[in-house]
């Protein structure tokens, strides 16, 4: 968070790249934005049984701006969509975004409702979709560790070239 | 400590009071009084104050979109914490121009109810302290609780499930 930034030094180095990735993948500042029942999902993720800690994934951030992964579990309404935008945009590059659960992916059961956002992508981009109504903790593991492999093999100037909003 | 009415003694109080045109009825044991709008503040007020009504909570402020040219309905469901019995006021409103005072400075807690009928139906809320959107975001245009407010969703892809009233005739 904050300490890796566009201007790091030698980020296509092998040796660094790895370094600066490895500890990235494993240090994930989330940022929990539970709206509905798939929080308690979450929640169980996190406690004692599934325990996401162990992956490197600390809850949770003190706000937005400590913050390395927003977590969006939940309906996303057409009246919460600004404010999950603003705190995104709070938050410091590098970030990433989980969608968790059929309602933030796309909109799940209120496909047809008149209030429900149809996607937290259409706000916000992200990496990492997690289906299911609600996703088992397993699920969620599963999605962190794609994530992570994901940070695995990335490239830092790449990453803040293609990041929609960073905030300094 | 009051005592506890039954609805046909809290009808028959209601019609003595705001007139013979007062429908009154006993739905599974509440009272249920449809009164016209022009008395319906009235109706409230007299519920709350009147010592054998002792209505001092309102649960809740609610419509209906009867449909078609039936208009729409708007209920409020008052309970009496010392008698322990419940009335619950109805008025009709025209489809066209529904509009309906507000009884939240006789119930503070039916400022937010108030809110959410008006942007859910589309009823004006007369003398409302502060008549915005509750719910939905400022934007948002059209009623969605009427009954003729489209899901554009479901324009692209019709319901996939039963319909209310056809599962029988599948059975």
């Amino acid at each position: 968070m904050g300490v890796i930034t566009e201007k790091t030094p030698l980020p296509r180095v092998k040796p660094v790249k790895f370094i600066l990735n490895w500890g990235r993948r494993y240090s994930l500042w989330v940022f929990n934005f539970g709206l509905a029942c798939c929080s308690i999902e979450f929640i169980s993720a996190s406690a004692a049984k599934n325990d996401f800690i162990r992956l490197g994934v600390i809850p949770f951030a003190h706000g937005p701006r400590q913050a390395d992964l927003l977590l969006v579990a939940g309906t996303v309404t057409d009246k919460m969509a600004p404010v999950i935008k603003r705190l995104y945009d709070q938050m410091p590059e590098p970030k990433y975004v989980i969608s968790f659960g059929s309602c933030s992916n796309c909109g799940g059961p209120y496909w047809d409702s008149y209030a429900v956002t149809k996607g937290v992508d259409q706000v916000i981009p992200v990496d990492v979709f997690v289906p299911g109504c609600p996703p088992r903790p397993e699920a969620l593991l599963h999605g962190i560790v794609q994530l992570q492999a994901k940070i695995k093999d990335e490239d830092i100037e790449e990453k803040f070239r293609s990041g929609t909003s960073a905030v300094s | 400590m009051g005592r506890q009415l039954s609805p046909d003694d809290l009808g028959s109080r209601l019609r003595a009071r705001f007139g013979e045109d007062v429908q009154v009825m006993d739905a599974f044991g509440h009272a249920v009084a449809t009164v016209p709008v022009d008395r319906y503040h009235d109706a409230v007020r007299y519920c709350r104050d009147e010592p054998e009504f002792g209505c001092d909570f309102c649960d809740f402020t609610g419509g209906v979109d009867l449909g078609g040219e039936a208009g729409f309905e708007v209920v409020t469901h008052l309970w009496s914490t010392t008698n322990h019995h419940s009335v619950r006021i109805k008025t009709r409103l025209p489809r066209e121009h529904p509009s309906v005072p507000t009884i939240s400075d006789l119930f503070p807690t039916c400022d937010w109810h108030e809110r959410e009928l008006s942007e859910m139906f589309g009823i004006t809320v007369e003398n409302h302290p502060r008549p915005v959107k509750l719910l939905l975001s400022e934007p948002f245009e059209g009623y969605p609780l009427r009954k003729d407010f489209p899901l554009m969703s479901r324009e692209a892809k019709p319901w996939p499930g039963a319909v209310e009233g056809e599962e029988d005739e599948d059975e």
